[in-house]
Formats: structure tokens, C-alpha cells, sequence
């Protein structure tokens, strides 16, 4: 992620750069993340995916995008 | 296109699914999706075991995209999907992922795991009851990983799960049935399905399960960690329909002393 970088994120718990204004939408095609397949929490709260577009991301946010993953149990 | 056996098709016959909250599921295996070789091989089992539904765990997305996506080997439109809440310690974290695994959007069902013991796996049962209410509150179907302890197996059913799951044994421990006696007695009392999750080592394991009167059984390791993890997953299909047909069949009762099965008359002198 590179070019005009100028927002300063943590997504999964790692730091990350993205364009001052970037949607959620634009960080997942960004992570090449299908997003049918995946919940973001924003800022602590889960946040819907009708307003991924919508939501412009700025310094200082937190994400967690989570998907299904192979485990049974524990 | 999913090969019949004859037994499967008898148990249609007669309208023997398992059924809880709604849905339907001509199998009454449940796998887990870890711990396999590859996907591909899990992709076979899965195939193999003749299982309608699979358990996946919740967990971040690798952002460096080097991983294989796991849901790229499960059809969804062929297997229910049931998130689980592996790896959580208290309700308010089950809670959460609970939470974040519904909003995927493929499955409003959780496998409740809530673990009180890192070494057994055994679960915080307080915590979990506690978890199960709230979830049930938000619309969750809610199938509770719990002892084979006939109290607590009617407080979750009470605070409105939909599925009871006792163990059998430790998780991953391959130990079967270690207690049996238990689960008739949550058998007898239980209103709710009741499905064998964890502790199961091999088929017979399964078939005994089954042959209690159990309604289903959930596995993962002894399919996934066995030498042929889909000559497993045959094994537990069939064992899983033996036991049943057994149990609806009627075993006899077991007796200190031989009872002939031949005509004492008409032997030769």
C-alpha cells in the first residue's frame, strides 16, 4: 500500500497506511479481500456492510476483519 | 452428486433426520474442519462422511494473502455452515464472536464453545449459560459444547438452546464414551436434540453414541488426524448409521446366561 499515504490504521492488530478518505470498501479490495466473506468490526462495534462504502476511514481506527477458518474445536 | 447407501436411504424412508430450530439434516454427522493434511483432503472427507453440515472456527483474515481461503473448499449451498467460539474463555468473548461470525452473513447457527481449563478443554459452564442466554436473546440458534452433565445439559436447554452438546471425553483426546450412564440420563430428560460433541476416537465410538439414542455426533480430530482421514470419514458415515439403526431396532436385553438359539428338539441321539 503505497502512493499517497498519508492515514495511519490498525487492522488486525497490525499498522497499515491508507489514503486519507478511503472507504472500507476500498481497504478490502486494497487487502484483495472478498468482502461477502468476511464481518469488520470498526472501532469496537461490528459494522454492517451496506455502509462499508459509505464509511471513510481516518488516523487512529481500529479494524478487525474476520473470516471462517479450519479448526473444529478449541 | 452424493452416493446413497442402502442404510441412508432406509433412514429416509422413514422420515429419520435430525431436525432442530427449523431445519432438517438427513445426516447426523457433524465435522470439524481443522487439523487436516490439506484443504483438498478435507474437502474429501467431508464428502466421504456424507456430513450436511461442518464447523468452522472465527478467526482474523491473513492480510498477507498467502493462505488458501478455507471456504473455497466448502459448498455452502451443500453444507450448513456452523461457526464455533473455539479459542474463547469468557462469555463476553464468545459473545463477540458469535456475533462477528453471524454478520458474515452465511449462518446465524454457533457452536457455543466457552473453555474454563486450558489443559482439558473442559468448559466454564457458568460462563456459558450465561452466553447461551444472551445469544438466544439475539436471535442465535445456539448449540452449547458442554460436560456430560445431566444439569446443566436442562439449564442450557432451559435458557433455550437448541441442541445440547455434551462431551464424551476431552476434546481431541480420542477417548470415546467415557461415561455412558450420563448421557441416558441427559437423554431421558432432554426436550432438545441431543448431539455427542468431542472425545470421539474411531467408529465404534460413534456407534455407540448413537446406539444411546443420541441424536447426532459432532467430530473433527478422528477424522481429520487419522493415517486415511477419508477412509475415516466413511467408516464414521456407516458407523453413524449402524448406531442409529440399532438404537430405532431395538437392542436386546443383556443377560448373565446363555439363552439357545437353536431347537432343543429334534437333536440327534
Amino acid at each position: 500500500m503505497k502512493g499517497l499515504l498519508d492515514v495511519e490504521l490498525t487492522v488486525n492488530g497490525k499498522k497499515l497506511e491508507v489514503t486519507n478518505g478511503a472507504t472500507i470498501t476500498a481497504l478490502l479490495e486494497e487487502l484483495q479481500i472478498n468482502p461477502l466473506r468476511v464481518a469488520v468490526q470498526f472501532n469496537q462495534r461490528i459494522i454492517k456492510r451496506e455502509l462499508y462504502e459509505s464509511t471513510a476511514l481516518q488516523a487512529g481506527d481500529m479494524l478487525e476483519i474476520i473470516t471462517f477458518m479450519a479448526g473444529g474445536s478449541q | 452428486m452424493r452416493s446413497e447407501t442402502a442404510l441412508e436411504h432406509h433412514v429416509m424412508e422413514n422420515g429419520d433426520t435430525l431436525k432442530f430450530a427449523g431445519r432438517e439434516f438427513r445426516s447426523r454427522l457433524i465435522v470439524g474442519t481443522g487439523k487436516f493434511p490439506d484443504h483438498r483432503t478435507m474437502q474429501q472427507a467431508h464428502e466421504a462422511s456424507g456430513a450436511e453440515m461442518v464447523t468452522v472456527a472465527v478467526r482474523r483474515v491473513n492480510l498477507d494473502r498467502t493462505q488458501e481461503s478455507l471456504l473455497d473448499y466448502i459448498d455452502t449451498k451443500r453444507y450448513a455452515l456452523l461457526p464455533n467460539t473455539a479459542g474463547c474463555y469468557t462469555a463476553e468473548e464468545a459473545i463477540k464472536t458469535a456475533m462477528l461470525a453471524r454478520e458474515v452473513g452465511l449462518s446465524d447457527m454457533v457452536k457455543l464453545e466457552v473453555i474454563g481449563d486450558q489443559r482439558t478443554l473442559f468448559p466454564d459452564n457458568e460462563e456459558l449459560l450465561k452466553a447461551t442466554k444472551v445469544l438466544v436473546k439475539e436471535g442465535f440458534v445456539v448449540l452449547p459444547y458442554t460436560n456430560d452433565d445431566p444439569v446443566m445439559a436442562k439449564k442450557l436447554e432451559d435458557a433455550g438452546a437448541a441442541v445440547v452438546m455434551p462431551l464424551a471425553a476431552p476434546i481431541g483426546s480420542g477417548l470415546g464414551i467415557r461415561n455412558p450412564h450420563n448421557i441416558r440420563i441427559i437423554l431421558e430428560a432432554a426436550r432438545v436434540p441431543i448431539i455427542i460433541d468431542a472425545g470421539v476416537g474411531t467408529a465404534s465410538d460413534a456407534s455407540i453414541a448413537m446406539e444411546l439414542g443420541c441424536d447426532g455426533v459432532l467430530m473433527n480430530t478422528a477424522i481429520a488426524c487419522a493415517k486415511d482421514p477419508v477412509a475415516m470419514a466413511t467408516a464414521m458415515r456407516h458407523a453413524m448409521i449402524a448406531g442409529r439403526l440399532a438404537y430405532l431396532a431395538g437392542r436386546i436385553p443383556k443377560k448373565l446366561y446363555a439363552s439357545a438359539s437353536s431347537p432343543l428338539e429334534g437333536i440327534i441321539e
